[in-house]
This record gives C-alpha cells, structure tokens and sequence, in this order.
C-alpha cells in the first residue's frame, strides 16, 4: 500500500472535518489588484473562458505547499496563468514578458534578467 | 483602474509604490488577454462596479421584507432567486440561492468546505475567516463550539444544520426577528440585520448599530 | 401528456424523500464530494431542478453535454463524526451530483 496515496486521493482543500484552531475573526479590505483579480475571473466566467469550476481546480493543482503560502487572490492569480497556458491563450514567454514591461513602467530594473 | 479612455497602459492611478509580483501579474494577464481581444477593459471596470454594489445591505433589505411581508416571505422560501430579483437584487452568475429559516426548532449555519462559495450577488464578498481553515474545517464538525466562539449558544433541543455549498446552490440564512422589533420600520429592521447572522453565525438582536458586518 | 419522450438525464431517478448512499469512489484530480462525506447514507431533501453539468467534468473545461441532476441531501452529523458533540437531531446538508448516488432498497 502506497504510503503517499492520500496526497493524490484527498485534495488539499478538502478540509471539511480536519482538527483546527479556534477561529480568528479576520478580515481586510481588499487591495485594488485583488478586486481586479476577483472582477477578472468573473470576467473570464462570463465569456466561457475560464470557468468557476476550472479556476477551482486550477487552485487545487497548485499544490499544498502554494495553496499554504500563497494568499486567496495570489493562488487565483497563480491559477489563472497555469490554465491560460494548458488553454494556448497565452503562452509562459508571453507573460514574462509583460510583467517585465509592467515593471519597468515603475523604473525598476526588471525583476529578473532580460532574455 | 485607469481611469482614461486611451489605450495605451500605464501605471495604475492612485498607486504610489511598486506594485507587487502578484499585483502585476494580475495587470499583465488582463492587459494581455485585453489585447488578444478577448474582453476588453470596461468589463472589468464594470465588473468592479457590480462587486463594489454587492454589499450585506442587500442581504439585511431581503430579511427586513421576509420579516414583514408573509408573502414575499413565501416566495422568498420557495425561490431565492427570483425573490431577490424581485427586489431588484440581480444574480450575475448562474448560481441559485435558497434560503434557510431559522425557526424556534432550527438554526442555520452555512459554510463552504471546499472552496469559499458564498451568496456574493446578495451579501458582496466574504470575510477571510469564512475562507480560512478554522471555520471551513469546524463548522460541519463541531458546528455548536464554532457557534459558541462567536457568541451564540443554541439550545440542544434545537435542531443545528449546516449547510455546505459545493456546486450551483448558494445559500442566505434567515434569521430570526428579535423580540421587541413590533414597531419598527422596514427600514430599521434591515439595519439591525447583519451580515454574519445571515451566515449563521450569530442572531440578529434589537439594539444593534445599523451597519451590517 | 402521452407521446412526449424524455431525454437522458431529464427525469431525476431521486426524489424528495428517498434514501441514497454517496458512493465511495476516490477520484484523483478533482472532485466536489468532500471525504468525509463518501460512503454515508442521506435522504433526499429536494431535487436542484434543472438537470446541469457535471461540476467535476467542467473543471476540465467541459461546458456542455449531457445533463444530471443535482440533489439536496440530509446526512445526520452522528453518521459522520464517532464523537459528534451536538444535539442527535442536527444534520448536515450538501448538494451532489447524481453519479454520485445510488439508491438504498428502502
């Protein structure tokens, strides 16, 4: 019997019954970015491009490690480019790129070396 | 959001210090898929304005009237939907919303394990701790101790249900009209509802300050 | 009426009132039947009309084709948790998919 099974049987999101802390009522006033985000994937909802369901399991492919550090709209966002890729709509290159040009609209250096 | 109509992209108005990686990925995958020509950016302006009109005041707006009016009352049991609509609460999605009554006998409490589905078109977007481990993971568990958490003891001859959300349906918790409410307007009522007790999380009580959390 | 023919999947095989067990597959990939849900038998509370995609199957991509229902089932909190801590009487409920069902000989 495999000992890593689980990991591919029970979903990390699937917490439904799991021992947890006590509850902190937390909360915070969304950042313009993640009300973009939020108002992005209706968006792509909409026009059938990236559904709901899909963005779901999008977030679930992330993986435990991503799903723990990442925050809600960061593992959105995260989700988002992972299905635009598999989907041909844009490409890894593409996106690279476009943040680079993104980032160097603030006068930074790019975040990383250009190609 | 940009508020010029050009379409050249610069950086967000009203931003004073670099974004940050995910902030400008988001810019980037949106001004990307704008210029493919897939949707384009009053779309996403207008979407922010939608979000930004979904608030627990609609919510507490559809309780006051149950509270009052024993047909819509009827209606709003049989249909959520279409009640809400009635109001002119639209749903910009293809989910469904039924409404749970808390009664003498039953206390409604809901909840979305999986995910973070919550009633958006007619309480706005959910607070963090209702996407956080703790409560997705107690509340279908041990609902009775996270409802005592926040303040609320259900007596053990009342019957506690928890509602999961995982697919189409989307859910509004009814609460109860506090004693002492006999004389007060619609208006005052919805501002007495908040948006935890249509969670479920804690009743709605006379006396409370008009702003729904 | 007389005549009019059905199509897959528009009649739902449950109703209100029937007993159901959620079946016990374990899908990898994606799923939207919690664990700790498999395997218990529940009542139907009422029928999600009308029939809709499989929310398993969407996450895929797959936005149209043959419809199901959903169902609003009632599972007692005793027959999930060994130690529940609660009233005998509380329950929980959930929306699931019709293959996910199987009808419990009543």
């Amino acid at each position: 019997m495999s000992q890593t099974e689980n990991l591919l049987k029970r979903l990390p999101n699937d917490i439904g019954g799991l021992p947890a802390e006590p509850i902190q009522r937390v909360d915070h006033e969304l950042e313009p970015w993640e009300k973009r985000c939020h108002a992005l994937a209706d968006v792509l909802d909409f026009h059938k491009i990236l559904n709901t369901e899909e963005k779901r399991r999008g977030v679930e492919a992330l993986g435990s490690e991503m799903i723990g550090k990442l925050t809600y709209y960061e593992r959105w966002i995260a989700a988002f480019a992972n299905i635009l890729f598999q989907k041909g709509i844009l490409t890894p290159t593409e996106l690279a790129r476009k943040m680079d040009e993104v980032a160097a609209r603030w006068g930074d250096e790019p975040p990383h070396p250009p190609a | 959001m940009s508020q010029h109509e050009h379409d050249h992209p610069h950086a967000e108005i009203g931003q004073s210090e670099r974004p940050g990686y995910y902030d400008m990925m988001e810019t980037a995958v949106r001004e990307l898929l704008i210029e493919k020509g897939l949707f384009e950016a009053g779309e996403i302006r207008r979407q922010i304005e939608v979000l930004d009109s979904r608030t627990p005041a609609l919510g507490a707006k559809v309780v006051a009237r149950a509270w009052v009016d024993a047909d819509f009352r009827a209606r709003l049991l049989a249909n959520g939907r279409t009640a809400c609509e009635e109001l002119g609460i639209s749903f910009y999605d293809d989910t469904q919303l039924i409404v749970l009554e808390n009664t003498a006998e039953v206390h409604n409490l809901i909840v979305c394990t999986l995910c973070s589905c919550y009633p958006r078109p007619v309480l706005g977007l959910p607070p963090d701790w209702y996407k956080l481990k703790p409560y997705r993971a107690r509340a279908v568990s041990e609902p009775r101790a996270v409802l005592a958490e926040f303040g609320t003891h259900i007596p053990d001859d009342v019957e506690v249900r928890v509602s999961d959300s995982t697919a189409l349906v989307r859910y509004l918790v009814l609460p109860r009209r506090p004693d002492g409410t006999a004389g007060y307007s619609e208006e005052q009522l919805a501002g007495l509802v908040t948006r935890d007790a249509m969670i479920g999380v804690i009743p709605v009580t006379a006396g409370e300050a008009g702003v729904s959390r | 009426m007389s005549g009019i023919v059905l199509a897959t999947g528009e009649a739902p095989p449950f109703r209100r009132g029937d007993r159901v067990r959620v079946m016990t597959r374990a899908p990898v990939g994606h799923y939207r039947v919690p664990t700790y849900l498999r395997g218990k038998s529940a009542v139907v509370e009422r029928v999600i009309e009308p029939a809709a995609i499989d929310n398993e199957e969407e996450a895929y991509g797959r936005n149209a084709g043959s419809k199901r229902h959903y169902y609003r089932i009632i599972v007692p909190m005793t027959s999930i948790w060994p130690n529940y801590a609660g009233s005998a009487r509380d329950d929980l409920r959930i929306e699931v998919f019709e293959t996910w069902l199987e009808r419990i000989a009543s």
